[in-house]
């Protein structure tokens, strides 16, 4: 490599780090900036806006930059590019419906910490590199702890804060020992770099025992975010302690990252290999029951609840599970399998996708409706009647719980449709059973499921109204929880646009180009695999 | 005329939109728009029955039919297209449900005071998905239109019914919409065999090519029946679970009585007239067509099935004392005929069936609109209470006659047409099973007269203690001119199929044919296999692989 390459590999790097390095700068100059000067919070929340903004246009800007993809720590390929997109235009969301849920004096950590948990999404999006995927995901965790302490400090959410801290540091070490042992395997943390030694024919190569240490690990760290079974367990009671927004916050961001880290650090590594790979064989196993467990489990403790942020938790939990099903059907298929109709990736990323925006509809009309003290409806019963009183919103949230439900044509039924039948399509013979009777799993559980998103619906219209609701948020959570409403419909109507996304997206997460003239060394002794088309269009 | 087909189905969700959207809409403002569109609608199917050529086999009024593809394109990759067009058997469900749109809303003209926009709205939507899914050509628009029936009915139930409306909504929505998702995951298995295994790896969702192309599907292991684990067999089940929900065969029917009783009358109508019918339209667009080996092999499960659901149906409508209950326990029965007349897959069966499904739409939604007649005026549905109408609304006593010797199968009205054809086609394929089918239709002609003779003939008998004061309901509405145009359309139909029913049969036998032209395909396939391997043992359990064998 000569010095001109690698500073070329740095410049790019950098640029298409751009959007992520704009929104630190503006968190940094915020909280650094929020001792010396009085703004309002609505001023915050504009300023963030603006950085979330500037870095959709510096996204845009970088589209075509691409850096060397087995030398540089980022990638820029279509994956990274819409999800990164993606993050930025939901982050509009999230500020909409948590814009007024700081207090005065502590709105402009709020609101830094904020931007700095969406450059972390967007890094893990976009990570190349072991290490700058575990930066990713810790720039997503620690803000994440302060998120939870600082908005209200009250008993209750120390509890979930300390709660949620502990359980993630000790994630993060488990993920972190998993990292270790991928980059033991091979000795380049560059995950493309792993993922062509993994496609080459070097013999021993992923060795068996160790490949399932690094995949076990990583899967258990990562398991926390998406609140995956056996991991699950703190969601209900962090979900419950804090506020709606925060809530709400911690069913979409860690979900993304949770997924996207999978698909970076296994799925495409390991996109060359397929069920018949010894080391595949066991990964789908586990996958398989995590995926199992946590459909049954998230479904079948929703219907208990009857707090809202509770059934909300479990419902997260569920839909983690439908995301894993994805997952499993990612590994078992590869990547290069031209008649499976979904691949298990562009489901996930689609779920993701349609989860991103029923859920947070969800949460933030669940926020706007309030009970005559200013709090916001608990439970499910101070929801009751509420179709009546409060059409609009009513008629919002009910959209949104269909979907989660997944009733067509709303974008949940689409999400679910490509889930399962990724699972279903994805390798034929014999060993397709134990995935398609995942699916059939998967489907008893959206029927399970279906219960206690109904009776929400039930109350909402067929009760009667005992503490009347009042909308209240103002234009922002009206605009944000509208444009999820309505997207859930949209998306479901006519999915293509997404579609086409997430298909390129998988598409390219799985592709390895072609080493550049200039080999670096980590790729020097591999036989480089030529770029195979992953799913055909 | 795709056109024309594509707006058929959608003028109803334009009304139901306007009604709404539209500002200060009153019960009669609302009920005019309701009646006008779905008059409109009707007019739209009529034109379209004038517009079908009988003699053309593959569906009619579609778009692209010429050359490629069905339907207009909607996701890209996967292919699936936005595809309507209608078939010798959809036609008819397609018309009948035009005109019980229209019976609806008369049904509902003075029933109806509350939030009556909302509640035209919802009817008005459930017709356009009706509409949508007899016209659907793509397995998924199918399936969307298959579900999306649940929210307005769900609606119309909790809203607008009887006392127990809530459990009632809710057992019904999770009852049938957990077999639908097992439906779906059938759908997706079918196109996943189709497309794993059809020479040049077709990925296709279009509803015809499935059928054609699994017909003649080069993998053995298709043709092969002799296991409860073989492919046709397990995608059989997956499907049958929603569709035996939806029908309701026997042991799933226990939403049926509890929805229809707890339903305002329009609900039942269009329950019992269309909405069972989604269950046996996709039994024989899904089961009988793409999985025909299977339907064979399980034929003793599935008419044991049937039968049980005939007499079981008829003893229990037997019992009641609550005439709506009757009519629903008398929908699981007739229900079984139309199953049974299918699984014998010949074309006498499906023309029987077919026909028969317009008639129980036709019979039940005239007996479940007078039953709702007298509910209206009296607030009690138990026979005990209500006795000798003939003397005070005769004409309503007329239709109730009418209707119910139709669904009896009295010969010269509807029913016997459907149900004779049936029992001939059982006959043909099991002499006991068509024997044990009969005696369910004796049990019919009884409940049937024995609600007659409680309700209609003997002595005045009116509910008292009601806050008419003690004289009795001297002071009861009579018959107004929007049951009479509910019940008369219906009435008129149940004599003209039973007098003249070749111009029905004219149209389904084409379609039939074509179907059972599929099934021989397959049969084909299945003796051909049986001829390469000698390997499939004699005593499996479903082994009925040749037709010889039944």
């Amino acid at each position: 490599m000569t010095p001109e390459y690698a500073y070329q590999t740095v410049q790019k790097t950098l640029y298409v780090l751009s959007p992520e390095i704009l929104l630190l700068a503006a968190a940094i100059v915020m909280i650094t900036a929020s001792p010396f000067v009085r703004v309002a919070r609505q001023r915050w929340c504009a300023i963030a806006a603006a950085a979330l903004a500037g870095g959709i246009l510096a996204l845009i800007a970088t589209r075509d930059v691409v850096p060397d993809a087995y030398a540089a720590v980022v990638v820029n390929d279509a994956m990274s590019f819409y999800v990164r997109l993606f993050v930025l235009l939901s982050g509009f969301i999230v500020l909409g419906i948590a814009h007024r849920e700081p207090p005065e004096g502590r709105a402009a950590e709020f609101f830094g910490s904020f931007l700095m948990i969406q450059a972390g999404t967007m890094i893990t999006a976009s990570a190349n590199d072991l290490i700058v995927l575990f930066v990713g995901l810790e720039l997503v965790s620690i803000p994440t702890y302060l998120w939870l302490y600082l908005s209200r400090r009250t008993a209750a959410t120390q509890e979930a804060a300390t709660k949620y801290f502990f359980l993630s540091i000790f994630s993060s070490a488990l993920l972190l020992y998993g990292l270790t042992f991928l980059y033991g395997l091979a000795g380049t943390t560059n995950l493309k770099a792993l993922g062509a030694l993994a496609s080459s024919s070097i013999p021993y190569f992923p060795s068996l025992s160790l490949g399932v240490l690094a995949v076990v690990f990583i899967l258990a760290g990562l398991c926390f975010r998406l609140a995956a079974v056996p991991l699950h367990f703190y969601a209900p009671d962090v979900y419950q302690a804090s506020p709606l927004p925060v809530a709400a916050m911690l069913a979409w961001i860690p979900k993304v990252v949770g997924v996207l880290a999978i698909i970076r650090a296994l799925t495409a590594v390991l996109a060359s290999r397929e069920l018949g790979d010894p080391l595949i064989n066991k990964v789908v196993l586990l996958c398989w029951i995590v995926a199992a467990a946590t459909m049954t489990l998230g479904n079948v403790m929703g219907l208990l609840q009857r707090d809202l942020k509770r059934l909300l938790a479990y419902s997260s939990i569920a839909h983690a599970g439908y995301m894993m099903v994805a997952i499993t059907a990612a590994f078992a298929s590869g990547g290069a399998r031209g008649n499976a109709f979904y691949h298990g990736i562009e489901a996930a990323l689609y779920y993701l996708a349609a989860y991103a925006f029923m859920t947070l509809g969800t949460f933030g009309l669940i926020l706007a409706l309030r009970k005559a003290d200013g709090k916001p409806a608990a439970t499910i019963e101070d929801l009751s009647g509420v179709g009546w009183t409060n059409r609009i919103p009513a008629l919002g949230l009910t959209i949104c719980l269909l979907a989660l439900l997944g009733f067509p044509p709303l974008s949940g039924f689409m999400g679910k449709f490509q889930i399962f039948a990724s699972a279903f399509s994805a390798v034929e013979g014999p060993e397709a059973t134990s995935l398609r009777l995942l699916a059939v799993v998967g489907m008893l559980n959206a029927a399970i499921g279906a219960f206690y998103y109904l009776r929400i619906i039930v109350l909402m219209y067929f009760g009667k109204s005992e503490e009347p609701l009042t909308a209240t948020g103002g234009w922002p959570v009206a605009l944000a929880t509208g444009a999820c409403a309505v997207l859930t419909l949209v998306i479901g109507i006519a999915p293509e646009s997404i579609s086409r996304a997430c298909r390129e997206a998988a598409a390219s997460a799985n592709v390895l180009p072609d080493a550049a003239v200039d080999a670096p060394p980590a790729v020097a002794g591999a036989v480089a695999a030529p770029a195979t088309a992953i799913i055909s269009d | 005329m795709a056109i024309l087909l594509a707006l058929t189905v959608f003028l109803p969700l334009i009304g139901a939109l306007a009604l709404v959207l539209l500002p200060g809409l009153d019960k009669g403002a609302a009920r005019k728009i309701a009646l006008g569109t779905s008059l409109v609608t009707l007019g739209l199917c009529l034109a379209l029955l004038a517009g079908f050529d009988p003699a053309v086999t593959t569906p009619q009024f579609a778009a692209g039919a010429a050359d490629g593809p069905y339907g207009w394109s909607w996701l890209g990759r996967p292919d699936v297209r936005f595809a309507l067009g209608l078939d010798g058997i959809s036609i008819w469900l397609f018309a009948l449900t035009g005109l019980l749109g229209v019976t609806c809303v008369l049904a509902s003209w003075e029933s109806i005071t509350e939030r009556a926009p909302t509640y035209y709205a919802f009817m008005l939507t459930l017709e356009f998905g009706l509409l949508g899914l007899f016209a659907a050509l793509d397995v998924v628009l199918f399936y969307i239109f298959f579900e999306f029936t649940l929210i307005p009915l769900f609606f119309i139930i909790g809203l607008w019914g009887g006392p127990e409306r809530k459990r009632a909504s809710i057992y019904f929505f999770l009852y049938t919409m957990a077999g639908g998702l097992l439906t779906l995951l059938g759908v997706i298995a079918l196109v996943v065999v189709h497309m794993q295994y059809s020479p040049g790896h077709v990925l296709t969702f279009s509803i015809p090519e499935l059928t054609r192309g699994l017909s003649a599907l080069p993998w053995d292991e298709w043709y092969r029946t002799d296991s409860w684990t073989s492919p046709q067999v397990l995608i059989f089940l997956l499907l049958f679970a929603g569709f035996a929900i939806k029908v309701p065969l026997f042991p799933f029917h226990t939403w049926l009585p509890l929805a229809h009783v707890e339903a305002p009358t329009a609900g039942s109508i269009v329950l019992a007239g269309v909405l069972l019918k989604l269950g046996s339209y996709g039994l024989i667009r899904f089961n009988m067509a793409m999985t025909p080996l299977a339907t064979q092999a399980l034929y003793p499960f599935l008419a044991a099935l049937c039968v049980a659901g005939i007499i079981y149906g008829a003893l229990t409508a037997l019992a009641q004392s609550d005439m709506k209950r009757l009519v629903a326990y008398s929908s699981v029965s007739h229900m079984g005929f139309i199953v049974l007349g299918m699984a014998a897959m010949n074309d006498t069966g499906l023309n029987g069936s077919v026909i028969q499904m317009v008639n129980h739409g036709l019979t039940t939604g005239a007996l479940f609109a007078c039953v709702g007649i007298l509910y209206d005026r009296y607030h009690t549905r138990e026979m005990s209470q209500i006795g000798g109408t003939w003397h005070k609304f005769p004409l309503l006593a007329f239709f109730f006659i009418f209707a119910s010797l139709g669904s009896a199968a009295l010969p010269g009205l509807n029913g016997f047409v459907g149900e004779f054809p049936i029992l001939t086609a059982t006959f043909a394929v099991s002499p006991w099973t068509c024997a044990a089918a009969t005696l369910g239709m004796i049990l019919g002609a009884f409940y049937l007269l024995l609600l007659l003779k409680r309700v209609v003939f003997g002595p005045l008998v009116e509910p008292h203690g009601h806050d008419h004061g003690d004289h009795g309901h001297s002071d009861v509405p009579p018959i107004g001119w929007h049951e009479v145009a509910a019940l008369g359309p219906l009435a008129a139909l149940i004599l003209f199929i039973g007098v003249v029913p070749e111009p029905f049969f004219a149209r389904i036998r084409p379609a039939a044919t074509e179907l059972t032209r599929v099934v021989e395909r397959q049969r084909e396939g299945a003796a051909r296999v049986l001829a390469k391997s000698d390997s499939i043992p004699a005593d499996a359990a479903v082994s009925m692989l040749s037709r010889e064998a039944r």
